[in-house]
Formats: C-alpha cells, structure tokens, sequence
C-alpha cells in the first residue's frame, strides 16, 4: 500500500497545493464571516494568498526531495509506462491541466483591467519630535484626578469621536458604515494598546491630513482636532477612550 | 568593445589595461566629477539649527538651514566648490565632509557592514574552533583536531581582511563625520586605547595559535597551553566586541552624558548603557551562528568540488558540524532578538514603535522571511543527513508532521499585522484589520511560532542522533553517570524555573498589574513538576514517555496558552509582556534542555544499527548549506540597517542630531540595493580570502598523510 502511495506522491501533493488554494480561496472567507459574525464574507488578501500558496508549493517540494527514494518517486509519476489505469489517466490530467491552468494564470494577469494599487501601508508612522517628549498630565497624577480627567474625558469622547469609534470605542458608532475604511477599533489589542499616549495625542490634534504619505493619508477620515481642542481637553480624551475601551496604552518601562 | 579586447589581448600590458579600465570605469560613475578633488561637499554648508530643547555647545550653531539641503540626498548643487569649502573649513570646524562626491552615509554603511560581517566570523569562529579542539584533544580523535586546524586557517585569512576594514571605517568615520567623531572620542577616548591594546592581544593570540598548532602538539601539557591561546583568543575577541558595541549602543540609547550639553558626566554609565548588554549578547550568539553557517558554505563549496572518496566524507562531515553549530546557535538567537528589542522599547517607545509598526516593519518581515528560511534549510539539511545513517528510516514518517508544523509557523511568523491591500479589498474587508493579520500579526502569535519553530527544530535533531541507534540499555542498568546527568539536569531546569517563578512574587506592579503576573507563576511551577515527572519516568525505563510529555506540555504552555494569554496581557498590561516572554523563554529552554540530557542518558550505551556514511549525501544538500550561508549574510547585512537606523535623523539619539544631507530613511528599495551589494562584496571577498587561504594546500597534503585515513569511522 505504501508502495503504490509513493508511486502517486506527486499527485498527492498537488492535491494538497489545490486543498490549500481552495481552503484560503472559498473556505476561509465563509469560516471568518461565521466567527466573526459579519454579514459578508472575509475574502483573503492577495498579497497573504500569494505568499501562502508560495509556501504550500515549496512545503511540497520539500518533501518530495527529503531523500533519494522520495524525489524518484517524485518525478517518476510523469515517466511513461507501468502503473495502474488511473495513473496513465492523471497524468494525461497533469500533462494538459497544468499547462492550461499556468495558461489561465498568465491570461489573468496580463489582461488589462482598473484595479487601485497595492500599499505597503505603514501602521505606526514616526512620532514627529516634538510629540516625542510630550507627557499625560492627567496619567501620573493623583486617584482623584486621574477619575475626574477620565469622566471629562468620556464625556469629551462621546461629543466628539463617538460618531465614527462607536459609544463602546469598537469602530462602530453611527457614522462608520459611511467609510471605505472603518474607523479602527480601538478594543483590538493592536491599535492604541500598542502606542503611548502621546502617540494618540498626535494622532488626534493632525488626523489624518497629518500623516506622512507612507501612512496613506488619502485613506483616512480622521479630521485634525487642533483648531477645535484644547490640549488638556485631546490629554482627557485621550484617558476617557483608554477607559472606555477597556485597554492600557504603552507604558514607558523601568530599565533592568 | 573592440579596444577593450585589444588591449586585453596584449599580454605584456594586460594588467595596466585593467587597472586603467577599472579606474576609468570608476571615474566615470561618479556623479559629480568636478567634485573629485573637493575635500569638503556642500553638506558643510548645511548645519540644521538643533532640535528644540537641545542644546549642543560642541557643535557650531547657526549654520545654514537645512531647508537649503535636498531632499533626494543628493549634494546641494553648485552651492560648494572646492574654494568655498576650503574657505569654510577655515572659518570654523568641518561637521561633514563628503566622500569624492559620493554619499558620505553610504560608504560609511557599506565599511562598516563588511567590517562586522568579517569581524563576526573572526569572533565567532574561535568560540567554536577550540570547543573542536577541546573535543578531539578529550576523546583522543584526530579527526577533529584537523577541522579545529582548518577552521582557525580560515580565521588567520580573514582576520587581517577584518583589521584593514576596521582602518579603512576609522578613517572613512573621522573623515567624512569629523564633529560627531569628536564627540564619541570626547565620551569613549580611554576605551579607544584599551581597544587598540586588546588588539594587540587579540592578534599575538590569533597568529599564536594558529600558527604553533603543530609545535604544541603531542605532550597534554604543551596541548592544554594551546588550547589555552585558543581561550585567550576569545577573551580577547570578545573584549574587542564589548568595547565596540558600547560605542554603537551608546548612540542608540545614551547614558552618562548630559542630555542637554552631551557633557560626559560617567564613562561607565556611556558604556554600560540600557542596550550594550542585550547587544553584547545578541551578537555573541549570532556571531556563532555566522560563523558556523559561513563554515558550512565553505564546506560545501569543498564537497562539490572533491575528488576523492575521503575529501567528500571530510568535507561531508564539516559541513555537518557548521550546520549543527549554526543550527545550535540560532535555537536561542530569538530569544536573545527579543530580549533586545524589548530594551529597544524599554529605552524608547518611540523607537520602539518605529522598530515594529513604523517605518521599520517591513524590514522585519523581511526578516522573518529569511530567519523562517535558515530554520527550513537547517531542517531540511538534518533531514537528507538522515539519508547516509542506516536505521533512520524508522523516523522518516515524522517528516510530514514537522514540515506541516514549521511550514504553518513560518506562515503565522511572516504575516504582518498590516497588510498591503488594495483599495478593493480593503472595501470587501471592510475594516482595518483581516483576521489572519489580526490575529497573526501581533507579538503574541509570533512569539507562540517561534518557539514551535524551535522546538520543532529540536525535535528533527533529536530524531537525527537517533537514526542510528537501535536498542537501549535500561536506564537502571546505566550507573551512576546517567543517575548524576538526570539529577544534573533536573536540577538546573529547576533552579532557573523555579528561582524566576519565586522572584515574579516580588516584581514592582500595581496590584491591577499584577493579577496578570499569577498566571506565568503557575506555569512555571507546572512545567518544575512536569520536569520532575519526566527524571522520574526516565528512572523507570520510561524516559521516551517522559519526554513526550515533556514536549506535549511545553508545547501547551509556551504555545497554545501564551499565543492566548499574549493577547490577554497586550491590552490590559502591556508592562507584563516582558514578565511572558522571559516565563515562555524559560519554559522552552527547560524543555530543551531536560530533553537533550534525557536523550543523551537514555541512549548512551544504545546498540548501533548502523554507522554514518560519511560523504553519501545528495548535492542538494550542499546546496541547503550555501543558501543557509547567503540568508545568514543577508539578515546580517539587513539587522545591520535596522538596528544603525533606527536612531532615524540622529547621530546620538535625543543628544546629537544628524544634520547632514543624509540624514533621511532610505527607502526599502534603496535599502534592498545597499544590502544587495554588500552582501554580493562580502561573499566575493571571503570566497577569494579563502581561496588565498588553500593556496599552500597542495604543498602541506603529502605532509597530511600522517592525520592517518580520515574517511573511516566517523560518528556524529
């Protein structure tokens, strides 16, 4: 059995290239929308469909070569003679099908079609310098200060972010729909847990105007709060969205 | 073309037509000709008024805006001629001068990165080189004596190729950077002799022991005084490399300087900077890793180009030992990275930022790119090797599982957090983050694939040094050696779980923190009992059982739970992270080591199926071993940029800025071309040092008869 198994490894891992493509291609999006309960499917991302597939036709090849026997049996599916009917038949498959689909492959790349073009977005754009030494005044102050900073801050955040962040800070307030790009959700633990506060407060007084052409600035909706808010009043957003989100933001550490 | 071939057609002048061609072609990509012969470039002129807030009493202010400067990087135009520069210079210090037109930076990065690559196999190869050394001296095998000889004749060729590029960077540096070069000296002066004396040492230890390999032999007293120079050796190469990591580090995060005058006010806190140690360390491992892989890549090119039986099986056999120590090394060179880029945060969070999710996050999957590919060739290396050893088939059916298990971590591990998409997509998407980036793309899932990548690729060498081994003798009949190994091993493992678990009681967190700190507490205690039970099960004939679960609950704890809980303590306390990765760390390195003792102990007197044969190895292996050498070369050529760059427009961050034309982030594809070439000079470079080096080969063979056959018995 094992014998005839080997006889058959390079139609085993083609199946196995195809079960991938098929699972990232169709199967994924579905599974995704279910978890995650949306209403459309989550199709994957080329650019990661590309690099999976990449390393599911290599995780196959390697395999195939991991000895002498393995890499014979390999390529000896495609030599002519001996073997089962159902052999001779996948490989007259293999000798057309391959050509066709590397056929397919080419005719869709290289027909003419509108698409935007891929960014290579850039998440966290350098802090300018002079947000840099910025610091909270409300983050090292007293309890009571801290509580009020953050009930102000609340109230602050559900007058001016809330309709885009959503009342519970998640990206889903009554404007959100509206945009091409949601408004982040700030209870994701990779958004605003993985910056410091005064990242957020350069984020809030430029928006999205303010950011370097890297970050894709086009893409954003976030409005420059400078010419509304105050300092102190952006520093109480910024406490009352913490909060409100239910994360930390980054904190300086003590050197060991 | 014609005169070209007529003037290489000409024997007699053949070497004055290439020299003159190649000065030529030189002279004819500078950019600016007309500014060959300036000594000083515009960028004299372009002195940017300091940062505010920081105030540089050393440096002249009130030069010219940086506004005048362009933005392309490129030499401000006809702003500077030789007469105006030399009427600068005369009017006040030089800040930068440019190097015959060319970018100042770029011939700064290029010396300085093939400097440290060769200094990286200068340093790292003796580590290893005398623990051969030590090894073939113990067991009486000459064998490996002759590899410990080989590797060190390949250091003496490198280490003066390592020394000119140091003199050639020193001088490119207060050259081309003179106002800056006068602040480190200002800092670091008394290191900058005591560096200059321990190369003295370095190359009197170097040069001794290399060349009295033959001259102390025979007697153990005069082998031990060898092996002796062979440690001087590595103190003092190790020194070297303290010292100058202080200076690197110190620009990345200073200490013992006023920040506001960079007035030194503590030399000791300059060098024992938050980075230097995690640097130190870093680089130490690596530079083991480097020299292995670059070993192994020497030994390929060696094996493909045997002509005997016996070289093949030589050259077999050290490509095998490069691929191990390479291999050995990278296990924890991650640790140590995370470690590193931990401080990186600790010191800055800024930087930290631009490290991970800013300008530098594409260079890191990049890396990951290519630190996934030395873990798939250093595996697929092991595996083909399993090929000459009889009795492996036995394991082969494990290779699936291990290929589906490093080839889904190694997905996780290059999936960034933000993707490139489309505008299409990111509208079908519909919010800012897929799942897989979501969830993939975070520390906490990279940190989870690491380790199975690693235990993973322990787990494929386990199996390897198994191959050959048939049936064990039961443990209870090993004697007190294999009784005092376990106990030795459950010990150690104890001590470093048990101690860290102790000292997290005493961390300094709010008590909100805290809470967060109670889990890793209990998994480090569970995985000091799961140690315990797997001696335990290796004392009753059943240590195969032992570590299994070993490995089940490692894989468990490390990778499941924390891939979870990273997420948990992301986004509630982000200061416990550091706490997590030390506790994973140390729950992985446990499972390593009491695995490794157990397999060592349990199969020590094992019968042997069959032997290794040494040479029988497909050429596509060879090839696994060169790729393996140019990845390595690469990620070090791309490490180098992150960790240079990363102080952005800054010679010393947040105390000296960078104010010359130079002072932007390359783009990636700029970046891509510097490294390119780097690496493309490097490999040209140790290919013709080596070449140099096997020069007097032919002449010393008829003398290495007396090595005795080399191709016979061989064991791993």
């Amino acid at each position: 059995m094992a014998k005839k198994r080997s006889k058959f490894l390079m139609i085993w891992v083609i199946t196995a290239v195809v079960c991938l493509f098929l699972f990232l291609k169709y199967a994924s999006p579905k599974i995704f929308q279910v978890l995650m309960a949306k209403d459309h499917p989550m199709p994957t991302p080329s650019t990661l469909m590309m690099w999976y597939m990449i390393m599911g036709i290599l995780a196959g090849l390697v395999y195939a070569t991991t000895s002498n026997q393995k890499f014979a049996d390999f390529l000896g599916f495609l030599l002519p003679g001996g073997g089962p009917t159902i052999k001779i038949l996948l490989q007259k498959v293999l000798f057309v099908g391959f050509p066709v689909i590397v056929g397919w492959f080419v005719y869709s790349w290289a027909i003419p079609g509108a698409a935007s073009p891929v960014e290579l977005r850039i998440q966290h754009p350098t802090l300018p310098q002079e947000f840099e030494k910025l610091e909270n005044p409300f983050r090292g102050a007293d309890a009571e200060t801290q509580r009020k900073s953050i009930e102000e801050g609340k109230i602050l955040f559900q007058t001016y972010c809330r309709p885009c962040h959503g009342s519970k800070a998640d990206g889903n307030g009554p404007f959100s729909n509206s945009f091409r790009l949601r408004p982040i959700n700030f209870q994701d633990p990779g958004t605003i847990a993985t910056v410091v506060d005064n990242y957020v407060f350069w984020r809030i007084k430029e928006g999205g105007p303010g950011l370097p052409s890297e970050s894709t600035p086009w893409d954003s909706a976030m409005p420059s709060w400078k010419d509304d808010l105050k300092d102190d009043e952006i520093w109480k957003i910024i406490m009352g969205e913490y909060d409100t989100a239910g994360v930390m933001p980054r904190q300086t550490e003590k050197l060991e | 073309m014609n005169n070209l071939k007529i003037l290489l057609n000409l024997p007699k002048r053949s070497i004055y037509s290439v020299v003159l061609l190649f000065f030529l072609s030189i002279v004819s990509f500078l950019p600016l000709s007309q500014n060959i012969f300036a000594a000083d470039a515009p960028a004299e002129a372009a002195k940017e008024a300091a940062a505010p807030g920081v105030e540089l009493p050393q440096f002249e202010a009130g030069q010219a805006p940086a506004s005048s400067q362009s933005p392309e990087g490129q030499p401000a135009g006809e702003a500077g001629t030789a007469t105006a520069a030399v009427e600068e210079e005369e009017a006040g210090p030089v800040q930068y001068r440019a190097f015959f037109g060319i970018d100042s930076r770029v011939i700064v990065w290029i010396v300085s990165e093939l400097h440290l690559m060769f200094a990286a196999f200068v340093l790292g190869v003796p580590i290893f080189a005398v623990i051969v050394e030590i090894v073939g001296f113990k067991g009486g095998d000459i064998k490996y004596d002759k590899m410990a000889k080989e590797f060190t004749k390949l250091l003496s060729a490198a280490f003066a190729t390592t020394a000119s590029l140091g003199g050639l960077l020193g001088f490119c540096l207060y050259g081309l950077y003179p106002e800056f070069m006068g602040h480190m000296t200002n800092v670091f002066a008394p290191t900058m002799y005591i560096y200059a004396l321990m190369f003295f040492g370095e190359a009197f230890t170097l040069y001794g022991y290399y060349y009295s390999w033959e001259i102390l032999k025979g007697a153990a007293f005069k082998k031990w005084f060898h092996i002796m120079l062979g440690v001087m050796l590595n103190l003092f190469g190790t020194g070297l490399m303290f010292i100058t990591n202080s200076w690197a580090t110190y620009m990345m995060s200073p200490a013992g300087v006023a920040p506001l005058t960079g007035k030194l006010l503590s030399l000791s806190h300059a060098i024992y900077n938050p980075l230097w140690m995690p640097v130190n360390i870093h680089r130490l491992i690596a530079n083991v890793c480097f020299g292995g892989f670059v070993v192994g890549a020497y030994a390929a090119v060696k094996f493909l180009g045997s002509k005997s039986e016996e070289e093949r099986a030589h050259y077999d056999w050290m490509g095998y030992v490069g691929n191990f120590i390479g291999v050995g090394a990278l296990i924890p060179l991650p640790f140590a990275g995370y470690w590193l880029g931990r401080e990186i945060y600790s010191s800055s969070p800024v930087m930290g930022n631009i490290m991970m999710g800013g300008a530098f996050s594409w260079t890191f999957i990049i890396q990951a790119i290519l630190i996934g590919m030395l873990f798939i060739g250093a595996n697929y290396y092991l595996w083909l090797g399993m090929g000459r050893i009889k009795g492996s088939e036995r394991y082969t059916k494990f290779f699936k599982y291990l290929i589906f298990v490093i080839f889904m971590c190694f997905a996780v591990w290059l999936t960034p957090h933000n993707l490139p998409l489309s505008g299409e997509e990111r509208a079908m998407i519909g919010e800012q983050y897929h799942p897989f980036s979501k969830y993939f793309g975070v520390m906490a899932a990279k940190n989870a694939v690491v380790n199975l990548i690693i235990l993973a690729t322990f787990f494929s060498f386990l199996i390897y040094r198994r191959s050959n081994k048939g049936e064990m003798m039961p443990f209870s009949e090993q004697g007190k050696v294999g009784k005092v190994g376990i106990f030795s091993g459950v010990i150690f493992c104890l001590l470093m779980l048990v101690s860290y678990a102790i000292s997290l009681n005493f961390v300094e967190l709010e008590a909100n923190m805290k809470v967060f700190v109670k889990p890793l507490i209990r998994a480090l205690y569970i995985q000091s009992f799961v140690i315990c039970l797997a001696a335990y099960l290796t004392f009753r004939n059943k240590g195969k059982l032992g570590q299994a679960i070993l490995f089940a609950v490692t894989a468990c704890i490390a990778v499941l739970y924390f891939w979870y809980y990273g997420f948990e303590v992301m986004q509630k306390a982000n200061l416990v992270l550091r706490y997590l990765s030390v506790t994973q760390v140390s729950i992985v390195m446990s499972c390593l080591i009491m695995n490794a003792v157990i397999d060592i102990f349990m199969f020590r007197k094992a019968k042997l199926v069959g032997g290794i044969e040494w040479g029988k190895m497909p050429v596509r292996s060879q090839y696994a071993l060169l790729l393996l050498c140019v990845v390595i070369v690469i990620l070090m050529g791309l490490m180098g940029f992150i960790r240079s760059g990363l102080r952005m427009d800054w010679h010393v961050y947040g105390i000296m800025q960078d104010t010359s034309q130079w002072a932007y982030t390359p783009s990636l594809a700029y970046m891509g071309r510097i490294v390119g070439l780097i690496v493309a000079l490097f490999l040209g470079l140790v290919a013709f040092v080596f070449w140099l080096a096997g020069l007097g080969d032919k002449k010393e063979k008829a003398k290495e008869h007396e090595y005795g056959e080399v191709s016979a018995g061989y064991e791993d």
